[in-house]
């Protein structure tokens, strides 16, 4: 019995040639998009779940209000995780994670830089899991100076042989002995370490400061701490610990400040996803995940729908068949099965292209969502399992329309002709399914083309400078930056090379708070400030405008310790009308003795100091007392290259033998927006797909609908019908179609769209209606032209072979 | 009304061409009713088809009402075919989706009549063919016979000057089909030209003029006794 089914559905298969193509390939499309999306969602969902403690590890971040603001960050203060396990017996263990921007380190005589380096306690490995190749977890990074790095960099830097004790020059200016060799993370970890270093290495000063608990230590945040809690730890009662915690050991510098603090703890596994902190690694966002989903589901929708439409549509010429069977003695139950063994054995074949299609483009996927997927996981027994269950839901969803409505057809009826082809019904069903599928495209399209306005936006959006023609160099080390000034120089004597300035930030990187007080009529006041240090020409270099004022002058004394400038978006938060000459004491002790008093001598017109996804803060710029490790210059469009070039031989001059690297501020600026961009694509390709998806579906649908409407298109043209008539009549219903879905589309479209701005953004662009527009007319036009393949043939044909058919 | 000259028409395949009408020779006066015989495949259909302006000749001259039609276009085929004649099928031909009246209504539709002009006139043609009662039904629930009046109706409906008739009563029983003749016959006497072709020679009867076409070849013309009492 089954043999027979597999044998007449693949007959059918073949017999209806066009349909099955078009079937197929929107299923294998549909569902090759889904695998990439259970791919992406898989690797999403599972950060840092490769840690078998996972559930018991926590990271510890800081919420901290000062004066009237909150801030929170992602990182927590040196003595906070040892205290933490002192104070909590809960806590079983910490680990303290500090970052190590661009590391160079020189193996040999080969110089590397590297950006995944951590300053780590020792007992990291009891906490995470890693998998050593060589060196014991135990001991690696207990002494000062120990390194354990991966086994790729261990490849990079010494090829086959085991690295165990060989030892690398470093830009911490100590040399790091190699004391183990651990397997790669897996790409889906929130910190991807590929080299630690024990974290004594990075103490500077007497090793009994660094491990004091004096109150001030706890206020100024900058590694990452994580905590393996005991079995079964009550979090919420830990965590109703931390008012005490503060009181004992932060709570005398905080009333001195105007400040309090509360640690929170965030399970290791919802880290990527669910945490926006400040001073954080790249993090995922839950919201994108929700997005993918919901595409993926709306494509496999679109697929399903094109299966049930041109079956039902086909119903007609299987009625006859329906009939036949039954009257031979088929019973219903027997031809649900034919009919879904159809859609099974359709779905299978589709299933084959679409794992053949995910190996081709699994490359381009990884590139577009950044991630580094093998196909590997595609064996993985819950990845099987999920994607048979698709494939099965699929196959029945898609399979039981026909099968319930095609087997309930009477033979009496059918076989006496009286069935009108597909029947009325049905047509409805038709029509409502091309509605839901124009609508989720043209809800695609729409988002499409609302994320390429804001990235046009983000990208085209006066931030306030001129980013354009502007070059960032990092100076790595001290002896370096001290001849900043000659090196500066000897670039100015290239043409090309406008102007030169040394800072501690530019927009968009190394922005960082400080606590300042600030004149008040209530007399000072503590407020986190952004803050950048710089020389005399930062304003010029960047273009930026004074409103106020006046810019730091080298012939004024006092402004190298004495002057501030300010942006308008500080006069306005703190309330100086009058901001010139107002007082901001800075660098002071906790008691409030010692530091600097200065008087604002400029105000600068708000300018995007962030990215636009933050709203402009207030923001203090004052001239640097040191060399600062970046160097920005202003730099002539023409001759890039060439500019370069020379920039690069006077870095070697200066910088001995430090491998030359340069940034263009531009760019550093996009990658603030690499996640919108990223979206932009996936909208882009999954519009696509479905437009694509959709408009299969309608190629069969009109091919069907040309069929049956042969007969009275002939009789209308005899009876005078001209093209233009027939085309009228043929493109309204198509027309009407799209309309309705178009007007469900756009209220849909312009509601999330509007949610995804304004919670993503501070600066958006505003909806433009012409994109609804747009998006309406490019589908009832693809639409038309697709329908037209097969209407058009039907309508310029000769009416009498269309009434000789009967 | 009709002067067709040396009228061949062949048709081509890549490999064989057929000829299915050598060198006709027709003149078709105005109020004639005229019967067109001979076997299936000798080309009764092809000569209807471009008589109707269906299809074009291969060669000779087909004069329309005093216009040459033989080399028009489509469009030009199109538009003199809505204006001046009506075509009644063997098998009806009516659109199932669309009621009596939507399909009785379709030509004026197509000729541009106003609406309230076209209502009165369906009306009026669908009374003519006592078929007012079943404006609002679809084919599909009338006779065989009230299909092929609505057929007529729809042929008369823009009162063309010519009735082409494909065969007419083939798809009826002989109750229905006499009254189609019948109905045919009182067109004629108020005025409308007729060409029908017939298998059957109890329809010819009805026509007062048959042409008997043999291999594409006229064979035969012989006025029939109504028309021969008609001249005499």
């Amino acid at each position: 019995m089954f043999r027979n089914y597999i044998f007449s559905a693949y007959r059918n298969l073949l017999k209806t040639r066009f349909y099955s193509l078009l079937n197929i390939l929107g299923l294998s499309l549909g569902f090759s998009a889904v695998i990439f999306i259970l791919l992406f969602v898989n690797d999403e969902l599972n950060y840092d779940k490769h840690n078998l403690k996972h559930e018991r590890i926590y990271r510890v971040h800081s919420a901290f209000k000062i004066g009237e603001m909150d801030d929170n960050f992602a990182i927590t203060a040196l003595p906070l995780g040892p205290a933490f396990k002192l104070e909590f017996p809960e806590v079983q263990e910490m680990v303290r994670i500090a970052r190590i921007n661009d590391l160079l380190i020189k193996v040999e005589n080969k110089e590397y830089y590297e950006t995944q380096f951590f300053l780590v306690d020792s007992t990291i490995f009891d906490i995470f899991t890693n998998e050593f190749i060589y060196g014991q977890p135990e001991n690696a990074l207990t002494e000062i100076n120990s390194l354990v790095i991966t086994e790729s960099l261990s490849r990079k830097y010494f090829g086959d042989q085991n690295p165990i004790g060989e030892v690398v020059e470093s830009g911490l200016n100590v040399p790091l002995k190699i004391t183990g060799v651990i397997k790669d993370l897996p790409m889906n970890s929130h910190i991807l370490y590929e080299g630690l270093i024990s974290i004594i290495t990075g103490v500077q000063g007497p090793v009994e400061d660094f491990n004091s608990f004096e109150a001030e230590r706890f206020w100024s945040v900058n590694l990452f701490t994580f905590v393996l809690l005991n079995e079964n730890t009550d979090i919420d009662a830990l965590s109703q610990k931390f008012p005490a915690f503060y009181e004992k050991y932060m709570k005398s510098v905080g009333d001195q400040i105007n400040a309090t603090f509360t640690p929170v703890l965030t399970p290791l596994a919802d880290m990527h996803l669910y945490n926006r902190l400040k001073a954080d690694l790249p993090t995922g966002n839950i919201a994108y995940v929700y997005i993918f989903v919901a595409v993926g589901i709306f494509i496999l929708l679109l697929a399903a729908i094109n299966y049930m439409n041109m079956a039902t549509a086909r119903s007609a010429r299987r009625a006859r068949e329906v009939g036949i069977r039954k009257v031979v003695g088929a019973h219903r139950g027997q031809l649900i099965a034919q009919f879904l063994t159809e859609s099974f054995m359709m779905v299978f074949v589709a299933v084959i292209i679409a794992l053949a299609l995910v190996g081709i483009c699994i490359d381009d996927f990884n590139e577009l969502a950044g991630k580094k997927i093998t196909m590997e996981l595609l064996t993985e027994p819950f990845i099987i399992f999920i994607l048979s269950s698709i494939a099965f839901v699929l196959a029945l969803l898609s399979g039981s329309y026909p099968a319930f409505y095609l087997s309930s057809f009477l033979p009496v009826k059918v076989l006496r002709g009286s069935l009108s082809s597909g029947g009325r019904n049905s047509g409805w069903l038709r029509r409502i399914l091309v509605v839901l599928q124009f609508t989720i495209a043209i809800s695609l399209i729409i988002g499409t083309m609302v994320v390429n306005d804001q990235l046009r936006y983000l990208k085209n959006k006066d931030l306030g400078f001129d980013k354009e023609n502007l070059v960032v160099l990092q100076l790595q080390d001290t002896s370096f930056r001290n001849k900043v000034i000659p090196f500066r120089e000897a670039l100015l004597q290239h043409p090309a090379i406008l102007s030169v300035t040394n800072a501690n930030g530019v927009p968009g990187r190394s922005n960082q708070k400080t606590v300042m007080r600030i004149e008040s009529e209530e007399g000072w006041k503590d407020h986190a400030i952004m803050l950048t240090q710089a020389d005399y020409n930062y304003l010029d270099v960047l273009n930026i405008k004074l409103t106020d004022g006046r810019n730091f002058d080298r012939n004024m004394g006092s402004d190298a310790t004495e002057a501030a400038i300010i942006n308008q978006a500080f006069a306005r938060q703190y309330g100086w009308d009058e901001p010139l000459g107002k007082k901001i004491h800075y660098d002071f002790e906790i008691d409030g003795s010692g530091g600097r008093i200065l008087k604002v001598i400029g105000v600068v017109a708000d300018y995007h100091i962030q990215s636009l996804h933050n709203p402009i803060e207030p923001y203090v710029i004052m001239l640097n007392t040191r060399p600062a490790f970046m160097l920005l210059l202003k730099v002539r469009g023409q001759n890039f290259s060439e500019t370069l070039a020379f920039t690069q031989t006077e870095w070697d001059h200066f910088a001995s033998g430090k491998p030359f690297d340069y940034k263009l501020l531009e760019n550093m600026l996009s990658e603030d927006y690499r996640n919108e961009s990223r979206i932009g694509m996936i909208f882009e390709l999954a519009a696509l797909l479905t437009v694509f998806i959709a408009l299969l579906g309608l190629l069969g649908l009109s091919s069907y609908v040309a069929e049956q409407k042969t007969k009275e298109i002939g009789i209308r043209k005899i009876l005078g019908a001209s093209v233009g008539n027939l085309m009228k009549m043929l493109y309204s219903e198509l027309g009407l179609l799209i309309l309705i879905a178009f007007v469900l589309a756009v209220p849909l479209a312009w509601w999330r769209l509007e949610i995804w701005l304004e919670s993503s953004f501070v600066y958006h662009t505003d909806i433009n209606p012409l994109s609804f527009l747009v998006a309406g007319i490019a589908a009832f036009l693809v639409g038309l032209l697709t329908i037209s393949f097969h209407l058009l043939k039907v309508v310029r044909s000769n009416p009498v072979e269309a009434i000789k058919f009967e | 009304m009709i002067h067709i000259q040396q009228l061949s028409k062949v048709f081509r395949t890549d490999e064989v061409e057929t000829t299915a009408l050598s060198k006709i020779n027709i003149q078709i006066e105005q109020g004639q009713f005229v019967a067109i015989m001979g076997p299936s495949g000798c080309g009764k259909s092809t000569l209807l088809n471009i008589i109707g302006l269906l299809d074009n000749p291969t060669k000779g001259s087909y004069s329309f009402v005093g216009h040459e039609v033989s080399a028009f276009s489509e469009r030009q085929r199109a538009s003199f075919r809505k204006e001046n004649i009506g075509f009644v099928f063997q098998n009806f031909n009516l659109i199932d989706e669309l009621s009596v009246f939507a399909n009785v209504e379709l030509p004026l539709f197509y000729q541009g009549v106003a609406p309230a002009d076209r209502r009165r006139r369906v009306e009026e043609v669908l009374k003519q063919m006592q078929m007012e009662h079943r404006s609002k039904h679809f084919p599909l629930q009338l006779s065989g016979g009230q299909q092929q009046r609505v057929a007529v109706a729809r042929a008369i409906v823009s009162r063309p000057a010519l009735i082409l008739a494909d065969e007419p009563t083939g798809n009826l029983d002989s109750v229905h089909g006499t009254e189609v003749m019948e109905l045919l016959k009182k067109l004629n006497a108020q005025g409308t030209t007729i060409i029908m072709v017939t298998h059957s020679q109890r329809d010819a009867s009805y026509a007062n003029r048959i042409i008997r076409l043999f291999d594409g070849q006229m064979v035969a013309e012989n006025l029939t006794h109504h028309a021969e009492s008609l001249i005499a």
